[in-house]
């Protein structure tokens, strides 16, 4: 296969984002904190590990019997009043919205936070055909009037420093000039999206689990503004991908205890909302949506990463996610388990997004559903190395490297001659240019005598 | 039809059967006894204010001294009759509500989540829409876990939510700030 994709834009984008050094900084600490308030909050249930392991077993036996427990939720939501909805990709969906839409003649419509439309990019879509779509989680908010989208899962603007956000409102909502108190920041977007919320025709949710027992939904917010939405408006409508069904309404205990916790640290998201049936004089509906989920499903390497269940955990805990932000992916999910996602959505386009992670394995510790993220980046590696997919540059260092390891004497050699090369001309193997690993990178010392020669010395005493 | 396309497509992928674990859940790391004390802590770390009730009269009591009652209050807890708001059709106008005043079914003691069905909210947008929220939970309707609780609850319920805490967001920086869209305060009244 030809060598026609650009597998840089990770690389790139991430070198824009580093170039503000004090927002990278705190863009970083910011992260590593969240990520130590969940460790916190792990150490303090003695069973957490069990709860991982109880929680990816659930999930892989939902994933075995998807269409089963789909139809078993479709049956029971529609008796429950829920029109439900098939959609084969992000276009299908998108189109089903809108005809609900225009079936009630609504212009105006409020969503809270789902990262399902961004997948699908619906707010284009409703844009261009004249509804008003307004993201109501404050930071999805921030970032819609900043015209950009997400960088984080769970926390959208984390990107954005607080004078960005001052600045923005100042401009948009009329607050103070300057003015970059969180709270006053805060409240005033409450006053403006309250305003949203009471006009809206139709609102927009995600669904964090539905249940196939009951045909209900859970959406989990710690604003309140899906729930806002949602009842206010006469129409609700919530999109779920379709790996988002569990069997059991008792299964909803051990997701609900690993969520939040993995997320942002707390014990449990402040609303956890179970949708069931409409509201007297309204009307729900459920939209079910594939999108390249079920070939993932078929794919035994990569099906495991359907287990998601979108806490954030893997992109706090990711040196790489940490210090090149979320755009730098170039895709609705960021970090670690958006480059597994992304790639099976359209393989040229994030050929780059696999090899934006170290491979460290810090996101398989953390994910409470137990997805083995890193070998699943591997693999994709692999996948997209024998699809010709991979960076010209990065993969004649790799070749080399084959080469190298598969000869013993040879890699002996070059170890000895690597050693004095890198001791004569330090810069070489610094330098950029000539090593696409060195960007960014300090070549560590070479070290006076090898592993081998010390090794050996050692027999011989 | 998509609804075919995707039932067999999966049909075609799926991985074999795989079992469900034996039992769900785990035993509370609560004991009995202390289950009220940690509940009211964790109504403090969620951003509520937790408070020991004896009767109805001390939480009626606690309640005009702590909130203006001249301001729409509606109450839905049996026997706590504080309203002077009539609500209508139009849900909209609910935005006025200073104070919702609630009875919780089931709590949840590790994370102070208060379990509310549709019979105890009796307007959905309630707990949502109002300035302020206060709980009325009784020490027997605690339990430790949330493995415990979908054992209390009825999920059969149009709908349901456990709310722990006033609304909230760190989207500003990752500073913490109570009274995103929802209620700006949340006291829970803990009863015998
Ligand atoms: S892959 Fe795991 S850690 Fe990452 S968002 Fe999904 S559930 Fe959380």
């Amino acid at each position: 296969m030809e060598t026609t994709v650009r597998t840089t834009h990770h690389a790139e984008a991430a070198a824009a984002f580093l170039r503000d050094e004090e927002n990278v900084d705190w863009h970083n600490e910011t992260l590593w904190f969240v990520r130590s308030k969940r460790d916190k909050a792990a150490t303090l249930l003695p069973e957490w590990e069990d709860l991982r392991e109880q929680a990816s077993r659930i999930k892989n036996h939902a994933l075995s019997r998807l269409d089963d427990y789909l139809v078993e939720l479709e049956k029971n939501a529609q008796q429950n009043g829920i029109t439900v909805h098939w959609a084969s990709d992000a276009e299908e969906h998108n189109r089903i919205v809108l005809d609900i839409m225009r079936q009630h003649n609504a212009t105006q419509v409020v969503k809270s936070k789902s990262m399902l439309t961004e997948e699908c990019h619906l707010n284009p879509y409703l844009i261009k055909h004249g509804i008003d779509v307004v993201d109501t989680d404050l930071g999805e908010r921030i970032v819609q009037l900043r015209n950009e989208p997400p960088s984080h899962i769970v926390l959208p603007a984390i990107h954005l420093k607080k004078k960005h956000i001052g600045d923005l409102f100042h401009q948009h909502l009329g607050t103070d000039a300057g003015a970059t108190d969180p709270q006053y920041l805060t409240e005033a977007a409450r006053i403006h999206l309250r305003q949203k919320f009471l006009l809206a025709d139709v609102a927009i949710t995600g669904v964090n689990f539905a249940v196939a027992e009951t045909g209900g939904f859970v959406v989990c917010t710690n604003e309140g503004n899906a729930d806002l939405g949602a009842h206010l408006a006469k129409v609700h409508i919530a999109s779920m991908g379709i790996e988002k069904v569990i069997p059991k309404g008792e299964h909803l205990g051990v997701f609900l205890r690993l969520l939040a916790r993995s997320a942002t640290g707390q014990t449990t998201t402040t609303y956890s909302s179970h949708f069931r049936r409409p509201a007297p004089g309204q009307t729900m509906h459920l939209i079910l949506v594939d999108n390249g989920r079920t070939r993932q499903l078929a794919s035994p390497d990569f099906r495991n990463s359907l287990k998601c269940i979108r806490c954030g955990a893997c992109m706090n805990t990711c040196p790489v996610y940490r210090r090149s932000g979320g755009h730098s992916y170039h895709t609705a999910i960021a970090g670690p388990i958006g480059s597994i996602l992304a790639p099976n959505i359209d393989m040229k386009q994030y050929a780059d997004l696999p090899f934006a992670s170290t491979l460290c394995g810090s996101c398989t510790n953390v994910c409470p559903v137990k997805i083995d993220i890193h070998q699943q980046l591997y693999k994709w590696r692999q996948v997209l190395g024998e699809a010709g997919a991979v960076e010209p540059a990065k993969k004649v260092g790799m070749t080399g490297m084959d080469v190298l390891f598969s000869r013993p004497s040879l890699y002996r050699f070059a170890g000895r001659a690597g050693r004095r090369l890198m001791k004569l001309f330090p810069s070489l193997a610094n330098n950029g240019k000539l090593n696409p690993w060195a960007i960014h990178r300090d070549m560590p010392k070479p070290p006076a005598q090898s592993f081998r020669d010390w090794y050996a010395e050692q027999e011989k005493k | 039809m998509s609804r075919e396309r995707i039932l067999s497509a999966i049909r075609q992928g799926k991985p074999d059967l795989q079992p469900l674990p034996d039992v769900i859940g785990f035993p509370s790391n609560i004991a009995d006894a202390d289950l009220a004390d940690t509940f009211l802590t964790m109504v403090k770390t969620n951003g509520g204010i937790g408070v020991r009730a004896n009767s109805l009269d001390d939480v009626r009591a606690q309640i005009a001294s702590e909130y203006d009652l001249t301001l729409p209050t509606l109450s839905h807890v049996d026997g706590l009759d504080l309203n002077n708001f009539t609500p209508t059709e139009n849900l909209r106008l609910l935005d006025d509500l200073n104070l919702v005043v609630l009875e919780g079914s089931v709590a949840v003691a590790e994370n102070a989540a208060i379990w509310f069905n549709e019979a105890t909210l009796g307007i959905r947008a309630l707990p949502f829409i109002t300035l302020n929220v206060v709980a009325v939970v009784s020490a027997r309707n605690l339990v430790g876990t949330m493995h415990e609780v979908y054992k209390r609850i009825d999920l059969n319920t149009g709908f349901g939510t456990f709310i722990a805490g006033p609304s909230k967001t760190a989207d500003i920086e990752q500073s913490l700030v109570i009274g995103a869209h929802g209620s700006k305060t949340m006291t829970v009244f803990l009863m015998p």
